[in-house]
């Protein structure tokens, strides 16, 4: 796992900085020259990543200082929720693209509540509430934080 | 059976006949807003909230009108969204960067916008931009600097603000002697940086270098055509310009400052509510309380009609094609 | 000077001052704890507002509401995980799996307690460095701030992890964030840099966004995947004792806190830096009180230093930040900009007047600080347990509402749904790198500071050429990122020749 991320992430380096030192190659020098600077030496150590990674023992990931997720979970439970996760989120994304901010909110809220959380009616719909009406009165309410209108509603012709 | 015919003539005539002086032209209840093209705090953003407050009492039906950032692009996007995304109905007009004319004239990527299109209301203010040095540097007038033949260190943030442009159309086609050193994160760093004696002037909206002015930091020395009391008597740079080409370049670059807070309309908005929204401008703007809280906040309003804005654009949207390719040599489209 | 001092203190001590004061810690309480309410924001909002009011009660009111801002921002950083502004996003590191571990209490009740003694040293350091503000930032040209953007970036080799490995991984996602920050139009020549031809990328990535991205949503899939509270399954009165237990931590790590305090004062009175690097070099330093190798990894796991440090840090921060402001008239961060305007509204003008004829206003703004924090964190102290004991509502109704707070957070910074967009970018790569075991604190540095380094460096050679790199302090600084850098190697050799002795 740790070592097919490692894996992934420095070839998507390697990649991104060997994109960024071509196209910085034609700009005028003194825009290009920090770029390349970073671009190229970066590049290199991708690569050194990559390498360790592909020849290296496998040994001991090294420990890192940052969280890391949690281990008291099976596998699969843990790969099934994951992307139940990512998958939530990316939909509530769409979600917004689709329907717009304003009911967005508090469809999201119920849904996940319902069918995820698997809570009671009660709470699901005072928790939704409470979202719903936070979001309103301060966002577009109080801040006129503008939201524009979800692809549904402008295709529906609708405000 | 006459009356009947007559009846349902009225009727008629009343059913397909304007509508004057009705719903069309009374904002009762309705909601303006004015969509900004920075973040809050900044100065176009306190321009508009400033006016949001006291232009209710010059519409009618007293609507209320509220602020809305959306920054990006330095306003690219916001003026591409009241081109064609905001309906031209009134009830949403947009200020932004009053570079944008140059942006489309250079024809920046992304510009989605014809800047002679939209409904103009006008200016809420006009920007004079100068150029200023250390007040313990020796040489007090633009002459004196330019006898001594030295060279002074000018400190800018980057093209395409007047920070940069301003100076370096002067070092290029006025020959003076300025080192423009760029990259300061705003133009207060580098009043910082006057302070430090690390440059010795710099370029900017007068409005904004007037408090150092005030405090005997600095002093300027030149200006562009746009003025303010205060600066009047300072030579203008196309003035001294050594020939014609140079002083259209000149006159190209500041000719935006004289629409230096414009404020438009969607495209294609009645000529009534147009007119209704200037009128609410320029009284708003002479509104003595308006005036007050404005000078409180350092910010000199004054109104520039919108068909004087128009005439400003066009000025500067129908050059050339050797003139834009010239300018674009020498100023890029930025803050 | 002893009489101004008093001064100040009863020009805010006045019941209309205070009330104002209140008002205004009211409202900076919930604007830090919402991510999608920004400080800088809430503070143009409320510009408006204080034309009526005296100088010192529209001080009280707007300091009030700014000093608290960085505080509660802590406490949703250390709670769930999601920056509540992007000030605070280091507390996260590490003060969210204390809450992770059933320690929100002891999180939070060092959170607050670190950020009261963060904002009273930075008060301090503004009252104290009134004779010398003058001289000490006009020493600070811009090779010392490149110089400086050096040190910080220096701190990559703390943040990262154990051995060469640990050192690549560190330097690799620091120099992706190096890169990144390059995103944008660049200031000497006016490219587009790796825009994409978008409009929307023209001004660079947004901090907040990337942030949000990069911490909330790998804690959002992790709590998912746990299936249950923020705080597992820890007994609930566990959570209660903790708080006084946080408070003895900052007291139990004084100096670290004090030291970590002097770093964010000394951002703060550095303008062009930026507010974002200072909990990060005190998260930094932080890690570097760590006594041995093995200690340093408990670092980003809980270890309650990683939320003292960026706690005072940020806090102290703003004090600092008026210093130039106040006696240049030059901004220290984006909120002390809006500040600035209202001290013209007030009709005050920034520069030396204030450090004399309106020494007791300066000094009520002091004032103002050291009482607003002192009122938020008493108040933060009394609801602490029904802060705390949201970390044991249920995991499923927690997820619904981070998640809008994040989309929010992340909309709101720029009303660009492209904000949307690379929060979930980065919210990959962040979930990515936990994955792979990289770390993260390099990669925000790298960002936050990329844009400085370069642009100073820039001016720098333009105005001195090549005779910036002998100066005395940036010499002085330069020597002060080498031994950061070396710092864990050497940590590591002895503790190695420690280990062969033994053996």
């Amino acid at each position: 796992m740790h070592n097919r991320a490692s894996l992934f992430l420095g070839l998507g380096i390697m990649a991104l900085s060997a994109w960024a030192a071509i196209s910085a190659w034609a700009w005028p020098k003194k825009a290009a020259m920090f770029p390349l600077v970073i671009a190229i030496p970066l590049f290199c150590l991708a690569a050194a990543e990559v390498l360790w990674v592909l020849i290296g023992a496998a040994r001991a990931k090294g420990e890192v200082m940052d969280f890391q997720l949690s281990k008291d979970v099976p596998q699969r439970t843990a790969r099934l929720r994951t992307l139940l996760a990512v998958g939530w989120t990316l939909g509530f994304f769409a979600m917004i693209v689709l329907l717009g901010f304003p009911i967005a909110v508090p469809l999201f809220v119920l849904l996940y509540l319902k069918i995820q959380g698997r809570e009671g009616w009660v709470l699901s719909a005072v928790v939704t509430l409470a979202m719903w009406g936070f979001f309103y009165g301060l966002f577009d309410q109080l801040l006129h934080v503008p939201f524009p209108n979800g692809w549904i509603q402008d295709w529906l012709g609708l405000r | 059976m006459r009356t009947m015919f007559a009846l349902i003539a009225l009727c008629l005539v009343v059913a397909v006949a304007p509508r004057e002086g009705q719903a069309a032209t009374d904002f009762a209840g309705k909601t303006i807003t004015i969509v900004v093209g920075y973040k809050a705090g900044g100065g176009y953003d306190k321009t508009a909230r400033l006016l949001a407050r006291y232009l209710p009492n010059y519409i009618p039906g007293k609507p209320t009108v509220i602020v809305q950032n959306m920054p990006g692009a330095n306003s690219i996007i916001a003026a591409n969204n009241v081109y064609s995304v905001a309906k031209p109905d009134g009830l949403t007009m947009g200020t932004f960067n009053r570079n944008l004319p140059i942006a489309q004239l250079l024809k920046v990527d992304g510009v989605k916008y014809d800047m002679t299109k939209f409904a103009w209301i006008g200016s809420a203010a006009s920007e004079s931009t100068i150029l200023a040095i250390r007040d313990d540097l020796p040489y007090k007038t633009l002459d004196d600097f330019k006898k001594s033949n030295q060279t002074l260190v000018i400190g800018a943030t980057g093209p395409g603000a007047n920070t940069y442009d301003f100076p370096l159309l002067l070092k290029d086609l006025l020959g003076l002697k300025l080192k423009i050193v760029s990259g300061y994160s705003s133009s207060a760093d580098i009043m910082l940086a006057i302070e430090r004696k690390e440059v010795d002037g710099r370029a900017g909206s007068f409005s904004s270098i007037e408090p150092f002015i005030d405090r005997k930091l600095v002093h300027p020395i030149i200006r562009a055509r746009a003025t303010e009391p205060g600066i009047e008597n300072l030579p203008v740079d196309e003035d001294l310009a050594p020939n014609p080409r140079s002083k259209t370049m000149m006159a190209l670059r500041s000719a935006p400052e004289v629409v230096g807070r414009p404020y438009v309309l969607p495209p294609g908005t009645p000529e009534e509510i147009v007119k209704i929204m200037r009128d609410a401008f320029a009284k708003a703007i002479n509104d003595p309380a308006l005036k007050a809280e404005a000078k409180k906040g350092k910010m000199e309003l004054n109104f520039v009609s919108g068909e004087e804005a128009l005439k400003v654009m066009r000025e500067v949207l129908n050059q050339p094609k050797d003139i834009v390719d010239e300018f674009g040599k020498y100023v890029k489209f930025g803050e | 000077m002893i009489d101004a001092l008093l001064q100040g203190l009863f020009l805010i001590l006045q019941w209309k001052a205070l009330a104002f004061m209140l008002l205004g810690i009211g409202l900076g309480f919930w604007v830090g704890l919402l991510p999608g309410l920004g400080g800088v924001t809430a503070l143009a909002l409320m510009l408006p507002f204080i034309y009526t009011m005296q100088p010192h009660e529209a001080f009280a009111f707007l300091l009030g509401m700014h000093a608290v801002v960085a505080t509660t921002g802590d406490l949703t950083s250390v709670l769930f995980g999601v920056p509540g502004e992007a000030t605070t996003a280091a507390v996260i590191l590490d003060g969210h799996p204390m809450a992770k571990k059933g320690e929100a209490g002891r999180a939070l009740g060092a959170a607050l307690s670190s950020s009261l003694v963060g904002a009273i040293v930075g008060a301090f350091a503004l009252a104290l460095a009134i004779p010398v503000v003058r001289p000490l930032v006009l020493s600070f040209g811009s090779p010392e701030l490149f110089m400086l953007a050096i040190v910080g970036l220096a701190f990559i080799a703390s943040l990262s992890g154990q051995g060469a490995r640990g050192m690549l991984r560190g330097f690799l996602v620091g120099g992706l964030g190096l890169l990144l920050s390059t995103v944008g139009q660049d200031p000497q020549a006016g490219v587009a840099r790796f825009t994409l031809d978008t409009l929307y990328l023209w001004q660079g990535l947004d901090l907040v966004a990337v942030l949000v991205g990069l911490f909330a949503i790998p804690e959002i899939i992790d709590l998912v995947v746990r299936g249950t509270s923020i705080a597992g399954n820890t007994p609930s009165d566990h959570l209660r004792k903790g708080a006084f237990e946080g408070i003895r931590d900052t007291f139990r790590n004084f100096w670290l806190t004090i030291r970590c305090s002097l770093i964010g004062t000394f951002i703060g009175i550095t303008p062009g830096l930026g507010g974002a690097v200072a909990q990060w070099m005190a998260y930094g330093h932080a890690t570097q009180s760590a006594r041995n190798a093995e200690e340093r990894l408990g670092f980003g796991k809980g270890d309650v230093r990683g939320v003292i440090g960026p706690c005072a840090a940020s806090n102290s921060k703003e004090g600092g930040a008026l210093i130039p402001t106040i006696a240049f008239g030059v901004p220290g961060s984006t909120a002390m900009a809006v500040l600035l305007g209202g001290f013209f509204l007030l009709g005050l003008v920034p520069g030396p007047d204030m450090l004399t004829t309106h020494l007791p206003v300066t000094f009520s703004m002091v004032w103002t600080i050291v009482l607003a924090n002192i009122i938020t964190v008493a108040a933060c102290l009394l609801f602490l347990n029904h802060l705390a004991a949201l970390t044991n509502v249920r995991g499923h109704v927690l997820v619904p509402i981070i998640l809008v707070m994040v989309f929010i957070g992340a909309y709101t910074a720029n009303n660009d749904y492209g904000d949307l967009l690379v929060m979930l970018i980065f919210g990959a790569f962040g979930y990515f790198t936990v994955v792979a075991g990289w770390p993260r604190a390099p990669f925000v540095l790298g960002l936050v500071l990329g844009k400085i380094a370069e642009n100073y460096l820039y001016i720098s050679v333009a105005r001195y050429e090549m005779a910036w790199l002998s100066r005395p302090i940036v010499l002085a600084l330069l020597a002060v990122a080498i031994v950061v850098i070396l710092y864990p190697l050497v940590q590591a050799r002895r503790a190695q020749s420690r280990k062969q002795a033994n053996a």
